[in-house]
């Protein structure tokens, strides 16, 4: 039986590694050994993106993802995103739009929103309302959540050599 | 009373001072809390919906290695003698006795560092029960021999009450009754009668935070950790609980992930309490998403409407019928039934009124407040009833509204007279936003099309206190100390704004200190959109007495009162350093006048009245059933906005939730078992479920009681929703649908009944 | 969740011997999106988790064959699937299929082989493999065999696969002249699970040839229509074969009433969607 192990990997950048056991989750092992409280598991089943975190550059629902399986990869977590004090575009666009209420289900959507403008740097309304539909605000703030997704986009275009003046 | 806005810190679109933490992951929930030497909790659940407990069997929890203790309502009484609680009345053990009462009511809890193990230990526990029959429906609660509580046990607290204490055989928990006019009279002579009933699903808050909380013993204190929207009210009740005085409970929050109404009063505070004081170390609970469904939800409720009708299209006389699935324990469902039960006649001016509301006690998981107080089941009933009647008389359904509307300086139901409530206004601007006299395309082939609209109103539950503290630096820096939770409502920005105002500072520098009872003052609770009029109004008086203070801080040192010395500098030559505060201290609540026992009038329910409105258009897919509300607007009165861009937010966010109450949620009960308590079955909204179109809008409108012309906002918007779109159906295919949700088959079937 | 032991054999060859076909807490571990919910739950509790994640290239990539066939490794992440350039151009079904399958974190994660042996009735692929006539290579201690789609899940949770057995890859017939197309149907939000999912696909010289009607989610298993599919067969798409096709479809379905909708409210959706699926397909831009 190997039922505890030690996993390396890359976090935010930075080399880790932790002490787990098998039945651990990636969100469990971020909260518990890192103290790493952005990705936080709400429904349990991957349905409302709350545990969002990145790994290998995609987005998986940490709350179904076996830390072992972390073992070699690159996770980027909400907290990874800002460069010190700088925010990243999409969090500017957040902030800006006022894209939330409550606030936890906010390093989801934005973690999602970041992956989504790296695939799709323009995407159109329907394409934002397709991807984002696995990730739950209860609290409601979809159209501006629509708002900051369009402003992150334009923000990400400007800021890219040879992209597009916003 | 309320004061013009000079220092442009009112009206300010100002983005969440908490937005940074929220983006960058880091702002603090209860969730995130670990203490040291903190063990974990893990509830075990009923599974039948009544019955007598013959026995628990916690020995193979007990002896699986790493589990510090298992706890049943035997230890719980070694702590707590009389463990029941609540806030209407004290009905509910912290763990079951004796009896269950519905599924899911917490029996034992495993107590272990690991909650891997605390989870594994809960499914060795073995419970079996005596079944008993069951009673689930509201209305077969009135007459029905399977009574729920032996006895009922009103808390005390309010009046109203307690003329119900240790009555027997009966599920009744209130009844509320308002006699106006002569309702007799007026159905005799009506040209035409009108008789409908509507009725709501069980559903639930699904905060995304489930709630959580801790406690950690000290030295004859007790410091509660608590995702709670009154801290104030925890920490009564656990004193009480406790029989000691309130100074040795500490109650903390944080940001809420979401409230809702469902992390009122007490929900796993008095559990924490006492496995804290059993435990002698820190133990946490932290529900799972499923455990929420059983802890509380949104009154199911019927609804019988009935109207007199004269020739002129006026209606002249309403009854009406409501009962409240309140679920095995009272929670709040009391004050549901009478607060709203008293509007429950609708935004109209009727002479004759005649309501009944009951607050029933049913084998289901308890009943409280979800974002209306009961609002949103009233108007469902009422605003469809209206369409009802218009359609049936061939008028517009528009032209009836105004025929009737309720309009200020007239009695409503209760006889207080309107005040400050533009219900008019409100649909006014639906009307115009709708372009209802323009032409309206009514769609092709297959998919028809329609619009509908609706209207409510609400009181705000009186009489609440709000106590807040403003304390001035050394510096001059300013700390605002209130226990108003931000849930995501804004309500730390509003109140800085509010503070900033009064001291014309900008609101950004203001830091509020969030709830914590040894440190903030009382506040009754974040609920029923008061904390606005009722917070706002002690902010705005503790920052007044800030002022004065400071202005006698002036007189005291020679400074001329219009002179602009810094705060820091005024200190200095006070003290010699940089020392001292300011501290500001402001109270208030409003006048009420309680409703008569036998007639429910009153000259005065409520300090201020909010009114919301929904418009609708709709594409139904006749094929299927399918409805899609391709635009939804919103339309209300909450006076003036402090921060027009967090109103918004919160319009557009109440609507989309009651979207989803009205379309797609549902808790589906059968053979006493909950089938569906995860988001894999409980459908919220996702983004794909929006509408097309989202429209939000706050008439021009001044609350002259509020502070700085302001109100409450947070559920006006729940208000229209569900009637406008089943307006908009009937409209579109001319099936009419009583009962929520309004899911595709359930249209589909109406659409086959009536032959289309 | 309790402790496991966790094994991530180098190849298929290993993955194999470490099987135990007589112990249920025994099973091959692949994306897991679906395993762990019944982890989580307490429904499984595993003994020995043999992750896939390492057993060969075979089993991770997609390519097509100089014939034209498409063959899908069964540790393909249903995304990479999703956005492979080669199935967007010959096989658009399938991509457009997988932009409503669950959300974009699952199908991160979540592989072609997982999705098939896990055999949940609502799964969206099914119903489209078996339209598009697509095959399984199933390997186990005997060699490899390979099964149809069609008859691969034999009822909720059950496949032809036996317990010493792993899905290594899919085989997808070249399109050819096929039309296809998938409508969903949900009933409780947008992102339900489905009510019932309809592949259709035939191959088009003009008239429709060997037709394929297949109804997922709403019936224990993928079901082929048969009697629909017999309908149209040899005949040209038009507003009456649409409604006669449909209303054969609802009759023969063996639809299962849940709370996604009842027996009867199910069967006029096959009927709807039935005919909306076959004027998709027929809309579509034929396949090169």
């Amino acid at each position: 039986m190997s039922a505890t192990r030690r996993i390396r990997f890359t976090l935010n950048g930075q080399a880790a590694a932790a002490e787990i056991g098998t039945h651990e989750t990636l969100v469990e092992v971020l909260r518990d050994r890192f103290a790493l409280f952005g990705a936080r598991e709400s429904c349990s089943q991957g349905l409302c993106g709350c545990c969002t975190v990145l790994v290998d550059g995609h987005a998986v629902s940490g709350c179904l993802f076996l830390a072992a399986a972390a073992d070699g990869v690159k996770i980027q977590t909400i907290e990874g995103l800002a460069s010190g004090e700088r925010l990243d575009p999409v969090q500017e666009a957040f902030l800006e739009c006022g894209a939330f209420q409550c606030g936890f289900c906010t390093p989801g959507f934005i973690l999602m929103t970041r992956q989504l403008l790296d695939e799709n740097p323009a995407p159109s309304e329907d394409e934002i309302r397709h991807y984002l539909s696995g990730n739950l605000c209860r609290c409601g703030a979809y159209p501006e959540i629509i708002e900051a997704v369009k402003l992150a986009s334009h923000k990400v275009k400007s800021r890219t050599p040879g992209g597009a003046a916003p | 009373m309320s004061a013009t806005a000079k220092a442009g810190q009112i009206g300010r679109s100002l983005p969440r001072l908490e937005g940074r933490a929220k983006v960058t992951g880091r702002a603090e929930y209860i969730h995130n809390l670990r203490l040291p030497g903190m063990v974990h909790g893990k509830i075990f659940r009923s599974a039948v919906a009544h019955g007598r407990i013959r026995r628990v069997d916690t020995a193979a929890a007990k002896a699986l290695s790493g589990v510090f203790a298992v706890v049943t309502s035997d230890d719980i009484r070694k702590v707590i003698s009389n463990p029941y609680y609540g806030p209407a009345f004290h009905d509910q053990p912290i763990l079951a006795i004796d009896k269950v009462r519905h599924v899911g009511e917490p029996v034992a809890v495993v107590l272990a560092e690991d909650p891997h193990v605390a989870e594994e230990a809960m499914r060795l526990i073995i419970a079996e029960y005596d079944e008993l029959p069951a009673v689930t429906d509201e209305v077969e609660a009135m007459t029905s021999t399977v009574i729920v509580h032996d006895a009922l046990k009103p808390a005390g607290i309010f009046p109203d009450l307690k003329h119900l204490e240790g009555r027997k055989g009966t599920n009744v928990a209130l009844d509320f009754h308002l006699r106006r006019g002569d309702v007799k009279q007026a159905f005799a002579e009506a040209t035409h009668v009108f008789e409908h009933t509507f009725r709501t699903q069980p559903v639930m808050h699904t905060p995304l935070e489930p709630m959580v909380s801790a406690a950690e013993p000290g030295d004859g204190t007790l410091t509660i950790h608590t995702a709670s929207q009154s801290p104030s009210f925890v920490r009564m009740e656990v004193a009480r609980l406790l029989g000691w005085p309130e100074n040795r409970v500490r109650v903390k929050t944080a940001f809420l992930g979401g409230g809702f109404g469902a992390k009122l009063y007490i929900k796993l505070e008095a559990l924490v309490a006492a496995l804290a004081l059993l435990a002698r170390r820190p133990v946490k609970i932290s529900l799972a998403m499923d455990e929420q469904f059983f802890t509380i939800t949104k009154h199911p409720s019927t609804f019988r409407i009935k109207s007199a009708v004269d020739k002129d299209g006026r209606v002249t006389a309403r009854e009406c019928e409501v009962w409240w699935n309140g679920g095995a324990y009272a929670d709040v469902g009391p004050r549901v039934t009478q607060k709203s039960g008293f509007t429950a006649a609708g935004p109209y001016d009727i002479d004759n009124v005649a309501i009944d509301s009951y607050a029933l006690y049913t084998n289901r998981p308890p009943a409280g407040a979800l974002r209306g107080f009961g609002i949103p089941q009233l108007v469902w009933a009422y605003e469809s009833h209206t369409d009802m009647i218009a359609r049936a008389l061939g008028i517009d359904p528009v032209e009836f509204r105004r025929r009737n509307i309720l309009r200020d300086g007239r009695p409503q139901a209760t006889g207080t007279v309107m005040k400050d409530a533009a219900i008019d206004k409100v649909l006014d601007r639906l009307v115009q936003r709708l372009g209802w006299s323009r032409p309206f395309d009514r769609g092709q082939g297959s998919v028809k099309r329609g619009r509908g609209l609706a209207v409510g109103f609400k009181a705000s539950i009186a009489p609440t206190t709000s106590v807040a503290i403003l304390n001035l630096y050394a510096d001059g820096s300013c700390g605002l100390y209130c226990s108003t939770v931000d849930m995501g409502q804004g309500s730390d920005t509003a109140m800085a704004q509010i503070a900033a105002e009064v001291l014309d500072i900008p609101a950004e520098t203001v830091r509020v200190v969030h709830p914590d009872t040894d440190v903030t003052p009382y506040d009754m609770a974040t609920l029923g959109s008061r904390s606005t009029y009722h917070m706002g109004h002690a902010v705005k008086r503790a920052a007044e007495d800030a002022r004065v203070k400071i202005d006698a801080l002036k007189a005291d040192l020679g400074v001329p009162p219009g002179s602009n010395v810094p705060l820091a500098e005024l200190f200095r030559r006070k003290y010699g350093m940089q020392a001292g505060n300011i501290v500001g201290v402001g109270s208030f609540v409003p006048s009420y006048a309680s409703p008569d026992h036998d007639t429910g009038l009153t000259p005065n329910a409520t300090p201020f009245w909010m009114v919301g409105g929904t418009g609708a258009e709709v594409e139904v897919d006749t094929e299927t059933g399918h409805v899609r509300v391709a635009r939804l607007i919103n339309v209300a009165d909450l006076g003036t906005p402090i921060n027009p861009r967090i109103v918004e937010t919160q319009l557009s966010g109440g609507a989309i939730m009651q979207l989803g109450f009205t379309m797609q949620e549902r808790m589906e009960f059968a053979d006493g078992q909950l089938l569906n308590p995860n988001l894999a079955d409980y459908k919220i909204p996702g983004m794909r479920d929006l509408p097309a179109r989202i429209e939000s809008e706050a008439v021009d409108a001044v609350e002259r009681g509020g502070p700085f012309g302001a109100k409450g906002v947070g559920e006006t918007a729940t208000f229209g929703v569900s009637p406008a779109i089943a307006n908009a159906i009937d409209a579109a295919v001319g099936v009419r649908l009583t009962e929520l949700p309004l899911t595709p088959e359930a249209v589909y079937r109406a659409l086959r009944k009536a032959g289309r | 969740m309790t402790p496991f032991d966790l094994v991530e054999p180098p190849s298929l060859g290993e993955a194999l011997k470490l099987l135990e076909p007589d112990d249920s807490a025994v099973r091959p571990l692949a994306g897991g999106t679906a395993l762990m919910l019944l982890m989580k739950s307490g429904f499984f509790r595993p003994k020995r988790l043999v992750s896939l994640r390492a057993a060969g290239e075979r089993l991770a990539r997609i390519r097509i064959e100089p014939n034209g066939e498409l063959r899908i490794g069964a540790m393909v992440r249903l995304a990479a699937l999703e956005w492979a350039p080669e199935v967007r151009r010959d096989f658009p079904v399938i991509g457009h299929t997988l932009r409503t399958l669950a959300n974009v974190r699952v199908r991160n994660v979540a592989t072609l082989g997982g999705h098939l042996a896990h055999a949940d009735p609502h799964s969206d692929l099914p119903p489209v493999l078996i339209a598009l006539g697509a095959c399984l290579v199933l390997a186990g201690p005997r060699g490899e065999r390979a099964v149809p789609v069609e008859g691969f899940a034999t009822g909720h949770y059950e496949t032809v696969c036996k317990g010493d057995e792993l899905i290594v890859e899919a085989t997808i017939p070249p399109l050819g002249r096929r039309r296809a197309a998938y409508a969903k149907c949900t009933t409780r939000s947008a992102d339900d699970w489905p009510a019932l999912g309809i592949a259709v696909a035939w191959d088009d010289d003009g008239a429709i040839r060997s037709p394929r009607i297949v109804l997922g989610a709403a019936t224990e298993r993928p079901t082929r229509l048969k009697a629909a599919e017999a309908l149209i067969a040899g005949r040209t798409l038009d507003g009456a074969l649409l409604t006669r096709a449909g209303e054969a479809a609802a009759e023969e379905a063996d639809v299962v009433a849940d709370a996604r909708g009842s027996v009867s409210y199910k069967k006029q959706l096959v009927k709807v969607y039935v005919a909306r699926a076959l004027r998709a397909a027929g809309a579509g831009p034929a396949a090169p």
